[in-house]
């Protein structure tokens, strides 16, 4: 099998957990394996990769790859392909991720496959494996291209926990200009509202249907639960709820003992959020919503009618 | 300031999906569509910097078929002043790369100082067309926006990162940014804004139209097979009347300690 070129990604000064997922990809396809570290000063997160799986790492460290811009990652990215000359680029989804592999691929006129879950090997061809229609179905693609990108969902393969030995090599060419300029990262102020310690939540989604049925539907299970009450993205989009009460990768990600969810259908970036609950409930009208393949127990119904009923059930139970 | 806002055209969020015969999409014959959420927000905020400065222009552009024309139209009634569709057999099998070809075409011809779209589409979900697009017109972008401010040739946006962070960027225009939802309130299309929008140009053009080839837009990302998902472990479905059911809930939250 050919070469993978793996975009590594820095997070709090270390390599993200996502890079080594990458790693276990790219082994998995066999071949050679080459890395690279886009940074000011990161010459050490290159020597880690290197230890770790990365292969032939380069290192593209410059003043002006201090913070992320398209234009600086972009331009490092093109100098390790003429370097190396990679069949495959993967790259993780990551908000950097998606903003700046499609931006690469598109200079070179390659097809790119994104969100990536799994990558099959078929003969001589690879086959990108990924989610549709909101995690409804999944797809497989074919991608053409010298190289082929692939954007590949974070959490999806285990992190490689080998140990290589690898090695670093310094890449020129890499600092310039950037159009974007980076301003700062604003970290929303923490509401009153955390849920990441709560024992048991109770989460509302579109299926609630309007903002009123929060108060006159899903309160009444969330006091008899002695619960706290979370959302899914939709509602807190239409500003039905607060942004502190969104579940999920943009909201909080939770891990409580009992995560209720109530007409949500489980779009990724909810389940993301509650997946590593201990035990998981959902109520959702759709058998076919992808919420039930996370949850432990599933209720196939009508929540209107559902959900007082096990309000009154919970009420009875505890002699109230 | 010229905008052009492109919008795509989506199976309804209530639709019920079901796979085609061949596997390699879903029926869409006699579902309905809806304007992709998304770009429902990028639309919004070309609405808003026109209702600032009436000089500004806002341009939609939708690739489909005819039935994307409803889109268009609704767009037109919420504000937008001009439509184009573009349609051509050959766009049928059509990836992100080459739906930003063909609207890279226009944009190009139109020379516009912001292209706003959505971050992805519900349907695909690649969230690719926009970096792509930008790329081609050689323009900078940002992704997931969820607020602009406009100061003469340049726009600061917040990026939305994960668990709540913002990275905030300037840009100058031209750009291209993609829309992340709850970024603004959407507004409804008013009756009058419906009346005037039957007057509004809608133009159809074909690949030929805008210069573009074939060849030009053969996909290089291809879907072989979209499928349902194979079940995992799946959950215990609790059957049963609805007070049966509620017993054997209470059943699992006291065998959870938790009652």
């Amino acid at each position: 099998m050919a070469k993978t070129l793996i975009v590594g990604e820095i997070q709090k000064g270390g390599l993200r957990e996502a890079t080594l997922e990458l790693v276990t990809l790219a082994r998995k396809l066999g071949g050679e394996v080459a890395s690279l570290v886009i940074g000011s000063g990161v010459g050490a997160v290159a020597e880690d990769l290197a230890k770790r799986g990365g292969g032939k790492v380069l290192l593209a460290d410059d003043a002006s790859l201090a913070v992320y811009t398209a234009d600086g990652h972009a331009r490092a990215i093109r100098r390790a392909i003429d370097a190396e000359k990679p069949d495959l680029v993967l790259i993780s989804n990551t908000p950097i991720g998606w903003d700046l592999a499609g931006k690469v691929a598109a200079s070179l006129d390659c097809g790119i496959a994104t969100d990536v879950i799994r990558i099959e090997q078929d003969g001589g061809d690879l086959v990108f494996v990924r989610r549709m229609f909101n995690a409804k179905f999944d797809a497989r693609l074919r991608v053409s291209g010298s190289p082929r990108f692939a954007t590949v969902q974070p959490g999806a393969s285990d992190a490689y926990t080998g140990s290589e030995s690898g090695s670093v090599a310094k890449l020129d060419g890499v600092a310039g200009d950037s159009r974007t300029k980076f301003v700062e990262i604003r970290v929303a102020p923490a509401g009153g509202h955390d849920l990441t310690k709560a024992e048991i939540i109770v989460s509302g989604g579109r299926g609630l249907q309007k903002p009123e049925n929060f108060d006159a539907v899903l309160k009444p299970l969330v006091e008899a639960l002695g619960a706290q009450m979370g959302a899914s993205r939709p509602v807190v989009d239409a500003g039905w709820l607060p942004h502190e009460y969104q579940v999920g990768s943009s909201g909080q990600v939770v891990s409580p003992k009992l995560y209720v969810a109530v007409g949500i259908s489980g779009a990724i970036q909810h389940l993301v959020g509650m997946k590593s609950s201990n035990f998981i409930i959902a109520i959702n009208k759709d058998p076919d919503a992808p919420i039930f393949e996370v949850a432990d127990v599933g209720i196939v119904g009508d929540l209107f009618e559902i959900v007082p009923a096990l309000a009154a059930a919970l009420k009875t139970a505890k002699g109230g | 300031m010229k905008i052009l806002v492109c919008l795509k055209q989506v199976p309804h969020k209530d639709a019920r999906l079901e796979l085609a015969s061949d596997g390699s999409w879903i029926q869409d014959a006699n579902i309905k569509f809806e304007i992709n959420d998304y770009d429902n927000y990028a639309l919004e905020e070309a609405l808003r910097i026109k209702d600032k400065d009436a000089a500004s222009e806002v341009l939609v552009l939708s690739i489909g078929p005819d039935r994307v024309q409803q889109s268009l139209r609704t767009a037109l009634g919420m504000g937008a002043d001009r439509a184009i569709q573009i349609w051509d057999d050959g766009l049928a099998r059509a990836d992100s790369l080459a739906i930003a070809k063909a609207i890279a075409a226009v944009a190009k011809t139109e020379k516009c100082d912001l292209v706003l779209m959505g971050l992805m589409s519900d349907d695909t979900n690649f969230a690719v067309t926009g970096p792509i697009l930008a790329e081609l017109l050689g323009v900078p972008h940002a992704t997931g926006i969820v607020s602009a401010k406009f100061d003469g040739g340049q726009v600061e946006v917040e990026r939305e990162l994960e668990g709540g962070a913002l990275e905030v960027v300037k840009l100058p225009l031209p750009c291209l940014l993609t829309a992340q939802t709850g970024m603004n309130e959407v507004r409804y299309a008013s009756l009058k804004g419906i009346m005037q929008a039957k007057r509004k140009p809608l133009d159809k053009k074909s690949l030929a139209d805008i210069g573009l080839s074939a060849g030009a837009v053969a996909p290089k990302v291809t879907i072989e097979k979209i499928y349902s998902p194979p079940k995992g472990k799946g959950a215990e479905i609790l059957s049963g009347s609805k007070d049966e059911i509620a017993q054997k809930f209470v059943g699992k939250v006291k065998e959870l300690g938790l009652l």
